[in-house]
């Protein structure tokens, strides 16, 4: 194998890993250690992506019959802004960096921690701090502006905008310094041999969000100061009232949270071309079509915000412009699933859990993608904006995509965190349920949207009711899918296998040291000399260390 | 570089630099990775300035008269001595740097000690122009109240007086943060952390100075001067 | 081999650090022409420029900043990746100020006009095409508006919204108009 490491074996019960090395609650409370910090990371996530998801079954319950039931319209509207908030900047965007990145990046680099560790764990609390002041919003007066706070409506509504709004500025901190720390990361901390052809593909995807993250969330911070300082003083900068322009929120708001839904997909892209090329045993297709497309993402989405503002009142020569940039995205996006799509091609594909994600992740990414073509058409977003069909359109590649990817992500590297090995049949009817539950909620929803079903309502006209109770349905079960993926899950953590330290055959580093890895990593500096797909049954020549 | 475990032959004396961090290989790294670091931050500073300057810049052209009538309304005088200020401390600061450079870290801790009293005096400056301000009632959006206190500004002043305790005041923000850090710097070089081969936090200091003064060189025509 | 890397790459003199010093006169150098220009501006402000005082002043500021970040901050000696890092953000700023001011702009000259005039107008002059933001704005609007009460309002909506294949006559108006205000 090419990623030859030099350091034989690693050797298990030599030194203890890193859930063992120190002990006690301090012990997880101000560790450096990017693991460590990785694995609370995934449980904040997960239980924030818990909250949101209960949030979103009792919306979907709501829609189950036309009539109000039992929410009134302000309180649907409470509900669906904090599913939406809660789950875009508690549980999406830190999610896969945050989790997994943290985790494995340094590992795949070759590198003992992150470039700068204590950053990494103030970046920790500066984001339990955040989710301190969204819960403080909730539990106050609630927060109904929609995740995006469109001004006026949030200059003037009575809930609590200033408090949660406070609690997504500070999220945006902890953001932008973990993608600061993995910038430096991925240019400082390779290992020896560790060139830019030669960085795992999960590596450059979590770069380029990382850049996204740098870039983009400094405006985002600004926009929600702006609006907090207009909201307290009235300075009339976004507010009509007070001589200020809404459109121009939407430009600052836009201009972050474009590129931010390349911060939710990038790293799952990651994590696909991670797992499609190690459970099919061959060589990534395209490897640097793949690296340099996620760059290229990365600064096309700077350039498309406007497609979110065809219908607010841009001007139409502002709306063409965008629109023809827009699907300029379209093509550095398809030149990945055409790679991973040849990738399979010919592998000797084995039939797994995470492979299924994988797979699964195919078809979802494909349809929410191309669905975001039409919404692209100046014209035709006139009638599709602010429908279903968005609402089918972003959870096809937030749910379908990262949510997918993540869930994949998880079980591809769930042996390597834990140690253990979660029951493949379960695994498998899991991601099944899952898939089957995640199409039918939101198939539904792109004929909703396209006959004309408004969103952000909590009762509509009695002709959508069985799209609507189909969608619900499908909503049940989804949500019993994660359930029992979670059940799964933590019930590999007592009674799982014992993990060996690379179950899937993989070539990239993280896969070279023991299960779970110890506190430094490796037991020495791993020197790498070829490409991190080069699979030892496929290319003969490169010597494989470990088998 | 290598774990307690192993032993590589040593091929210099940075495993034994108490300066260096577990995680890094080489001072040469840990110093790199510090700049880069703070290059990134930089730049994130100034794309969230950049917020502030755009919501100026969309004020001028929605109402370019009442812009030009308020800023008539700010000291020139007051504004052209902080700049002298301000551009004085990075000098000092710049000069700082090039003293620990060569090891002079008595000279460092001078240089620090007039950094430090240019920003005092930028911001006692601050404190008169912001209390004649709030004194004629030239306050942000609703608190505006200048009107009533005899001055007839054409238009909606109540913006351009909001952007204008904005930008400052997230300027002013900076520059007590970095007084702070200053301050921090001069007792850590007090402690003698610093030396000619390990100086990268005073430098990065000095980086995040200039930045508040670059800031201030755009803030500084824009708001008091232009016509 | 070599034992230490940076960036992947074996590194020859770890332990020398190479930082360029810069002579004390190019400090007082950088120092002096800040403080000239800073006159500069100064005194410039007080003569009436009219609208090009803004390309003045930032034209100064943009040379005082360069000698800040090359000088001071010493981007002129340093690593080339930290300046394409500062290169790179002023990129992205002008993208966000490129493509708002953009906005902000073409808005009045098109959009405004076309909400209040051309819909409604597209009735009237069926087969004729539209006449949009032609010249003489504000009156137009007022007389759109007049017209609009006659008729009792009832312009709204987008009952007639599709197919105005209007966009030559739309780059057409815009040349005129380009045209008028010459
Ligand atoms: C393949 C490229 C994509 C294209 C061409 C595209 C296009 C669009 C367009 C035009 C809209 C505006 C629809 C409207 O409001 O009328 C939209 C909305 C949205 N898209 Fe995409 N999109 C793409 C990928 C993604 C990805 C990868 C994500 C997230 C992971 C995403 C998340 C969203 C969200 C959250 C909204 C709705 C925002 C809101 O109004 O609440 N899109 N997309
Ligand atoms: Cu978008």
């Amino acid at each position: 194998m090419s990623t030859a490491v030099q350091s034989q074996d690693p050797h298990p019960a030599v030194e203890p890993s890193y859930l063992v090395s120190k002990r006690g609650l301090m012990s997880w409370l101000v560790t450096v250690d990017h693991k460590r910090l990785g694995l609370m990371y995934l449980a904040s996530v997960m239980f924030f992506f818990l909250i949101a998801g209960i949030l979103a079954i009792a919306l979907r319950t709501e829609l189950f019959t036309p009539d109000q039931d039992f929410m009134s319209a302000q309180t649907y509207n409470q509900v669906f802004t904090l599913h939406g908030a809660i789950m875009v900047f508690l549980f999406i965007i830190p999610s896969v960096p945050a989790a997994l990145g943290n985790f494995f990046l340094p590992l795949m680099l070759g590198a003992k921690d992150v470039a700068f560790p204590r950053l990494n764990l103030l970046s920790f609390y500066v984001y339990s701090v955040a989710a301190v002041f969204l819960i403080v919003a909730i539990l106050t007066s609630g927060l109904d502006t929609g995740w995006t706070f469109y001004t006026p409506y949030s200059t003037s509504t009575g809930t609590a905008v200033i408090t949660a709004t406070a609690g997504v500025f500070i999220a945006g901190f902890s953001s932008i310094l973990t993608g600061l720390n993995f910038v430096v990361t991925v240019h400082k901390m390779r290992a020896p041999g560790m060139n830019w052809n030669r960085m795992p593909l999960f590596v450059w995807a979590i770069y380029s969000t990382a850049v996204i993250q740098v870039l983009a969330t400094p405006v985002l911070a600004i926009t929600l100061l702006l609006l907090i300082i207009e909201r307290s003083l009235g300075i009339g900068i976004f507010d009509p009232a007070m001589g200020g322009d809404p459109v121009l929120f939407q430009h600052f708001f836009w201009f972050y949270s474009h590129p931010a839904v390349y911060i939710m997909i990038l790293p799952g892209f990651g994590i696909i071309s991670e797992i499609i090329t190690v459970h099919s045993r061959k060589h990534i297709f395209g490897y640097k079509a793949i690296a340099l497309s996620s760059v290229a993402i990365a600064v096309i989405s700077f350039v498309v915000w406007g497609h979110h503002l065809f219908v607010s009142g841009q001007s139409e020569l502002a709306g063409v412009l965008f629109s023809f940039l827009t699907f300029a995205v379209g093509v550095p996006t398809a030149i990945k699933v055409f790679s991973w799509v040849a990738t399979l091609y010919g592998g000797s594909i084995q039939y797994n859990t995470a492979c299924w994600y994988g797979m699964a992740f195919l078809w979802t990414f494909t349809v929410g993608g191309l669905t975001g073509l039409p919404l692209s058409t100046l014209a035709i977003d006139v009638h599709l904006h602010d429908t279903y069909f968005v609402v089918a359109h972003f959870h096809y590649v937030m749910v379908g995509g990262t949510v997918v990817a993540f869930i994949g992500g998880l079980h591809h590297w769930w042996p390597k965190m834990t140690g253990r090995m979660f029951n493949e049949t379960a695994g498998k009817w899991g991601c099944l349920l899952v898939f089957i539950g995640f199409n039918v909620t939101f198939m539904t929803q792109f004929f909703l949207g396209h006959q004309g079903m408004p969103r952000r309502y909590y009762a509509y006209l009695p002709e959508y009711q069985v799209m609507h109770q189909v969608s619900t349905i499908g909503s049940y079960i989804l949500a019993v899918g994660l359930l029992w993926t979670l059940i799964y899950l933590m019930h590999s953590l007592w009674k799982g296998e014992k993990a060996p330290s690379n179950p899937w055959g993989a070539v990239t580093l993280e896969w070279q040291t023991q299960s779970p890895p110890i506190e430094h990593n490796f037991h020495e500096t791993p020197h790498i000399h070829g490409s991190p797909y080069d699979f030892p049954e496929i290319d003969k020549s490169a010597g494989a260390l470990h088998h | 570089m290598s774990n307690e475990h192993a032993h590589a032959p040593a091929h210099d004396d940075d495993e034994h630099n108490p300066h260096l961090a577990h995680h890094f290989d080489t001072m040469g790294q840990q110093t790199a990775s510090a700049k880069l670091g703070m290059w990134l931050f930089l730049a994130t500073e100034i794309l969230m300035f950049s917020g502030l300057f755009l919501a100026y810049f969309i004020l001028r052209m929605l109402y370019p008269e009442m812009v030009l009538e308020a800023h008539e309304h700010l000291s020139k005088w007051a504004g052209g001595i902080n700049t002298v200020v301000l551009l004085t401390s990075s000098y000092t600061m710049a000069l700082g740097v090039r003293s620990i450079q060569l090891g002079d870290v008595k000279k460092l801790r001078l240089m620090l000690v007039l950094t430090i009293l240019c920003g005092c005096i930028f911001m006692v400056v601050k404190y008169f122009e912001y209390s004649a301000k709030f004194e004629h009632g030239m306050l942000p959006g609703k608190f505006y109240s200048a009107h009533l206190h005899g001055y007839e500004i054409d238009g909606l002043p109540h913006i351009f007086f909001g952007v204008y305790f904005l930008m400052t005041g997230l300027h002013g923000v900076h520059v007590v943060i970095g007084l702070a850090i200053m301050l921090w710097m001069f007792v850590r070089a007090g402690r003698g952390e610093f030396g000619a081969k390990n100086y990268v936090a005073i430098e990065n200091t000095g980086l995040y100075w200039h930045l508040v003064d670059l800031v201030w060189i755009f803030l500084f025509p824009l708001l008091y001067l232009v016509k | 081999m070599a034992k230490v890397f940076l960036n992947g790459q074996p590194v020859e003199h770890p332990h020398e650090v190479h930082e360029h010093i810069s002579p004390m006169s190019t400090y007082n150098g950088v120092i002096g022409a800040l403080f000239v220009l800073t006159g500069l501006t100064f005194a410039v402000s007080f003569a009436d420029l009219g609208p090009a005082s803004l390309t003045v002043a930032m034209v100064v500021a943009f040379i005082k900043a360069t000698l800040v970040v090359a000088y001071f901050m010493h981007l002129k000696y340093d690593d080339k990746f930290h300046l394409f890092v500062f290169l790179g953000t002023i990129i992205f700023v002008g993208i966000f100020f490129g493509f708002t001011m953009f906005d902000m702009k073409s808005r009045d000259a098109l959009n405004d006009e076309q909400e209040t005039f051309v819909r409604w107008k597209e009735q009237e002059n069926a087969g004729k095409g539209l006449v949009v933001g032609v010249d003489n704005v504000p009156e137009r609007r007022a007389k759109v508006l007049a017209e609009i009460e006659a008729h009792g309002g009832g312009h709204g909506g987008g009952e007639h919204g599709g197919g105005h294949g209007g966009g030559e006559h739309k780059a057409e108006a815009k040349a005129e108009h380009k045209a008028a205000a010459h």
